[in-house]
């Protein structure tokens, strides 16, 4: 990493929303407690696909302590929600059940045992249709259409230069079939939400949630209410990972219906049931690559066709379509690349926005082909990356050009000089009962919503006479840091320490509408929207202290806690004391900054163009051992590199990557959503693995920092970006270790053993 | 809902009715309470029964109190490696201070990591109801999944472990999805008496692989009489193989709780030749 | 029924019904919110509290069974002179906290196992944190947290 210039950035620094987290006292969205309050709970369809003749509430409503049952004629909006269009989901599902975890009706009830107990007596005339459960099925010639206009929900084509030239030109072609499976956020808090009347005509709406402007839109359409009388304060949040967005506003809609017919708080706060059967997954998709090259590892050509399993209803499957199409290349110079990349509606949990958003799923598939490519013409495996690696001034797979900020190459060197350090310090382990695997990863991340849309931030920074900082954003806290990162930006520009800034969650009132916080945004697009804020701010200060020292704004910094003279260090004033006397001459201490960043500009037949403001790059190394006798795995060694641009807090940023490895080694080894005839057979964490700190991974955080211009003090976003590398490392180290290509996500235990048994026998 | 807390497993008894249950540690009944799959009008606490806690010696062996605590067993140095083993996989640290090795029994889960462990150690189970006590061999306790010999109204007491040869050496492994708090897709247990490095008496069970937990007759035939560092694991391994009859489910493939039952065999006997080293 | 315990080191009277959970008597009753549902099936460890010094479930455990007993929840947790607990301030010098979610359950596994095992090996750690799941970290840094706080009270002693 660079020599460090700054006072606040890129140390480690404890989370500034720490504390009320190890005393137990911050205050979740189910945590509170309003008089009157009621509970409200979902009855839901319990079969995957029909007709909904009729709901009858009559067996609920008579329990006592049942209070209202709400069923989608109560309704006061168009009962349609989505994140984007087609806006095809109902709130409570009217005429159709198109998944089983559908909600057809919602009792409202003094106690959530009560509302729970209720909702199970709801009863439904459903006349089941044969549910349609794969991608195949889904799109074969007379299929049921699960929507009225067919069962694609959006597809889009990548098309640059002429694959069949390229193809040509190759030495090797490899063509293969890859498949992954629906992963579950798993976030420890389920969502919940709490909608108050709060007397004056308006809604206060509190939420675990990740974009709470979604929800205020949402709840007000939905409610026949204007957004502005809809107030949406984000709860502290337990998590998201890309899950507490579309079933957020679902949740809160219900509640906010609730709300207005009984004049009282409503919360809604799920069982870890709901949370996973009522809310998105991860996309399942049927993968399938074809790489041509030459023998020294040249890239030629890539064809790729994606079929993503996106559930019942659209949610994010559009935007998810466009970020698997435009990275299933890889961080590669390929002059040749078509992608098809298609997602189609089943009957089954919706599948929407999760950590990564398409490119672990392409990324595995990709590098789990170019592993083979690498073995086949005899090449090392972090040669033919480097070979194929995007350098400055290289275009990508949309044909844009990168000038700055491309740090693939280096982090490939770095995983290669700290894999040459491990080999050499450990001893040869050769235990006959194991077998030993190495597996490498290269990847690419496109930050922000690029392609996907506006990208629009809006924050406030305001400072007080005493000097003290207060920041506010539209992005939210989520447990990844986001807050510290914020409060460090405008303490390093207006000079003070960390804790005379206070970031505070979002509440829609008090800044513009920011959309979501989602693809790795929050630092880099949501910083530079405070890093402007700060900035006005300190120029005020700047102006005042100007006229204290009777010297030019220019010859004063703000550090310390001080204004100093640059060529006087000791000539200092007290920031207080400037803020106070900036607030009595007139100049403005608080600013409403707003930040947009370059829009996309592509085509959208052939997504060639400008896409996405900057990219994180990565390579990740694996090492593992397998137990023979069982399928057993233990992770020896894992390295992460990644090119962030700059780092803002160590601390944060290494929490980022592990966090987001284990997710990504969950979604390689252990972690699927199994179905069966449409239903889930595994809602809940004892057969739903997911990793538990016996299952952790030794992950190594090793950074690379090149500057990117989008980002504040040249930062860009990595909270997506490890998932990508750990599933498709480790993927590569099992096959490694197993000397079988494991091409379908996850490899468990029983696929490793049972794998080495039928190479056992064939054998024989 | 009342909630009754007896001195006495006779008390217990009395205090039984149709619309009433027993609850001991809680951690099965927990979910089914909270799921309205059981809405008793009553529960009636076991664990406050003294006669009911703890291990202790007697002169057939070892007597475990049905509500001693599954972190208790999972510490005791009275019982057998393969139950305190067995104890240890359970659930989550949590879990094991709540839950009870009398509910582990009586909840008749074919994966119950102590059951298999009872079963090769030849249990005996001292049950008490209306009509008074009766023992029951472990062998006749489990009927089926969740089901067992034992009427509504009666209540596990103790659990006996017959005493063995001192040189009775004793395993137990399992194999999850993920390593914590992993629910057995198969688990195994071995007991057996080594005698000058010659098996001379030998249990052998798996969990998992059937409707109740399996004692393995033929695979013991194979093992029982060999010297321990001879070369008897594949076939016992085969024939483990073939003696299991598991089902597919959510948890795991039938081929591979078939294939991995004999690994874990295998594992339990190459522990027990480095012990003997 | 009427009960009364130990909570927090203050005595707790309490009127129940039989199938009042632990959880929701601390949460609802006692306003003692730090204590978390997660899953309500005892396999997260977020509503972990301890009783008699050990980890439990809350969620599964009936509120009866409290009668008597001592209580200890994430509020409960208090270092010297108003300040952090160890256990508390290491999880956050350490970056091991990121939602916050399951980290009152987390401490308060790591309070029962340091009180019992006052210097764990990384292995007992993770077996004595095994019922606490966390989405966001990674464990790399609560496992660093745990190692720090045996450290810093050992010193203390």
């Amino acid at each position: 990493m660079s020599e460090n210039k700054f006072s606040v950035i890129g140390k480690p620094q404890i989370k500034v929303d720490g504390t009320e987290l190890v005393t137990g006292s911050a205050i979740f969205a189910g945590d509170l407690r309003f008089p009157g309050m009621l509970y409200g709970y979902a009855a839901r369809a319990g079969v995957p696909a029909g007709k909904l003749k009729s709901v009858d509430v009559s067996k609920a409503v008579a329990v006592e302590g049942v209070v209202d049952v709400i069923t989608s004629e109560n309704i006061g909006g168009p009962n349609l929600m989505g994140i984007m269009p087609p806006f095809d989901q109902p709130v409570i599902a009217k005429g159709e059940i198109r998944y089983a975890g559908e909600t057809i009706a919602f009792v409202v009830a003094e106690s959530k045992r009560i509302a729970k107990k209720a909702a199970l007596l709801v009863e439904a005339d459903i006349e089941a249709y044969e549910p349609v459960l794969t991608v195949e099925e889904a799109l074969a010639d007379g299929a049921r259409k699960i929507h009225p206009d067919g069962n694609v929900t959006f597809t889009r084509k990548l098309i640059k230069g002429d694959t069949a030239k390229g193809f040509e030109e190759a030495d090797l072609i490899l063509e293969d079939d890859f498949e992954t499976s629906f992963q579950e956020h798993a976030y420890i808090e389920p969502e919940a939400v709490c909608v108050v009347p709060s007397g004056d005509n308006r809604l206060t709406v509190y939420a675990s949630c990740q974009s709470p402007y979604h929800l205020r839109g949402q709840i007000a359409a939905n409610i026949g209410l204007p957004m502005s009388k809809i107030k949406v304060i984000q709860a502290y949040t337990g998590g998201s990972f890309g899950g507490k967005d579309d079933v957020a506003a679902e949740i809160g809609i219900l509640a906010g219906v609730a709300a207005l017919r009984s004049g009282k708080p409503v919360m809604v706060a799920h069982d870890r049931e709901e949370s996973i059967i009522g809310s998105n997954f991860r996309h399942a998709i049927k993968i399938h690559y074809k790489t041509g090259l030459k023998n020294d590892g040249t890239i030629t050509a890539r064809e790729v066709k994606l079929l993503l399993d996106g559930g019942a209803y659209a949610s994010e499957s559009p935007f998810v379509v466009m970020k698997a199409l435009i990275h299933a290349a890889g961080p590669y110079k390929i002059p040749n690349v078509f992608v098809e990349s298609t997602a189609v509606y089943t009957n089954k949990t919706y599948a929407g926005a999760f950590r990564g958003f398409g490119v672990p799923q392409v990324t595995f598939a990709a590098e789990s082909q170019l592993q083979e490519a690498a073995d086949r013409l005899g090449l090392d495996a972090l040669a033919i990356r480097r070979k194929n690696a995007l350098r400055p001034g290289d275009a990508t797979a949309t044909s844009q050009v990168l000038n700055e900020s491309v740090g693939i190459v280096q982090t490939i060197d770095a995983v290669g000089k700290r894999a040459a350090e491990i080999a050499a310090g450990s001893e040869d382990e050769a235990d006959e009962q194991y077998l030993y695997g190495t597996g490498y990863a290269s990847l690419i991340q496109g930050i922000s919503n690029g392609a996907e849309g506006i990208d629009v931030v809006g924050a406030s920074v305001q400072m007080s006479q005493d000097g003290s900082v207060l920041v506010g954003t539209g992005l939210t806290e989520l447990g990844q840091g986001s807050r510290t990162v914020f409060a460090q930006i405008a303490a390093e520009v207006l000079g003070v320490p960390l804790d005379r800034v206070t970031a505070r969650l979002v509440d829609t009132d008090s800044v513009h509408d920011s959309g979501a916080t989602v693809a790795s945004r929050a630092t880099t697009t949501g910083g530079m929207a405070v890093f402007k804020a700060a900035t006005e701010v300190k120029s005020s200060l700047l102006q005042m202290a100007a006229l204290m020292f009777k010297t030019e704004a220019e010859n004063i910094v703000l550090k310390e806690g001080f204004a100093v003279l640059v060529f006087d260090e000791t000539a200092r004033i007290p920031i207080p004391d400037v803020a106070t006397a900036a607030y009595w001459t007139g100049f403005p201490l608080m600013n409403m900054a707003f930040s947009k960043a370059p829009d996309a500009d592509y085509d959208h037949d052939t997504h060639q163009g400008k896409i996405y403001i900057a990219y994180n790059f990565g390579t990740h190394m694996m090492k593992i051992r397998v137990e023979k006798s069982t399928g057993k795995v233990e992770v020896l060694s894992h390295i992460a590199s990644h090119d962030v641009g700059k780092v803002i807090n160590p601390l944060g940023l290494t929490g980022q990557v592990e966090g987001a490895s284990l997710i990504g080694y969950g979604l390689g080894h252990m972690e699927k959503i199994e179905y069966e005839n449409g239903i889930i057979r595994n809602p809940n964490f004892a057969d739903y693995a997911v990793p538990t700190i016996m299952d952790r991974i030794p992950t190594e955080v090793i950074s690379v920092e090149e500057f990117n211009s989008t980002g504040p003090f040249g930062a860009k976003g990595v909270g997506e970006p490890p998932v990508a590398g750990a599933t498709a490392s480790f993927v590569n180290a099992i096959s490694d270790a197993v000397g079988i290509r494991f091409r379908k996500i996850p490899v468990t235990r029983q696929d490793i053993m049972l794998a080495l048994r039928n190479r056992g026998n064939q054998e024989e | 809902m009342e909630y009754y807390k007896p001195k006495t497993a006779g008390e217990a008894v009395s205090l039984k009715t149709d619309s009433r249950m027993y609850i001991a540690g809680g951690t099965d009944l927990g979910v089914l309470l909270s799921e309205f799959m059981v809405q008793p009008e009553a529960l009636i606490d076991l664990t406050g029964i003294d006669e009911l806690c703890g291990v202790f010696k007697v002169d057939e062996g070892v007597a475990i109190g049905a509500c001693t605590g599954i972190s208790l067993i999972a510490e005791s140095e009275l019982l057998p490696a393969c139950l305190v083993e067995g104890a240890k996989a359970i659930g989550s640290p949590q879990i094991r201070n709540m839950a009870t090795i009398g509910g582990n029994i009586c909840n008749a889960s074919p994966c119950g990591d102590t059951l298999t462990p009872l079963v090769v150690l030849e249990a005996v189970f001292i049950i008490e109801g209306d009509s008074g006590e009766r023992r029951v061999k472990i062998e006749d306790f489990f009927i089926g999944p969740k089901r067992t010999c034992m009427s509504p109204e009666e209540i596990l007491k103790i659990i006996i472990i017959p005493s063995r040869s001192p040189d009775q050496k004793s395993g137990f492994r399992m194999i999850g999805k993920r390593n914590g708090q992993a629910i057995s897709q198969v688990n195994a247990a071995v007991s057996a008496v080594i005698t000058g490095g010659i098996i001379k008496d030998i249990r052998i069970a798996a969990g998992s692989v059937a409707p109740v937990p399996l004692r393995l007759k033929k695979t013991e035939d194979v093992v029982r009489g060999k010297a321990l560092g001879s070369n008897f694991l594949e076939r016992m391994k085969d024939t483990a193989e073939q003696e299991v009859s598991p089902i597919s489910d959510v948890r795991a493939a039938e081929e591979y709780r078939r294939k991995v039952a004999g690994s874990l065999l295998e594992s339990i006997f190459r522990a027990m030749r480095k012990e003997a080293v | 029924m009427e009960i009364s315990f130990i909570c927090n080191g203050r005595k707790r009277m309490a009127a129940i019904s039989g199938e009042t959970r632990a959880l929701d008597l601390l949460r609802e009753d006692l306003n003692l919110t730090g204590t978390k549902e997660g899953c309500g099936k005892g396999e997260c460890g977020a509503c972990t509290i301890l009783l008699d010094g050990k980890p439990v479930s809350s969620c599964l455990l009936p509120a009866a069974k409290l009668d008597g007993r001592n209580v200890l929840t994430i509020e409960g947790l208090k270092g010297d002179g108003g300040k952090l607990h160890p256990i508390q301030q290491a999880f956050l010098d350490s970056g091991a906290v990121q939602c916050g979610f399951c980290t009152p359950g987390m401490i308060l596994s790591t309070k029962a196992l340091l009180d019992n095992n006052p210097a764990p090996s990384v292995s007992e750690v993770e077996v004595a944190l095994s019922g606490n799941i966390c989405r966001c970290t990674g464990y790399g840094k609560i496992v660093e947290a745990v190692l720090l706080a045996a450290e810093r009270l050992q010193v203390k002693i």
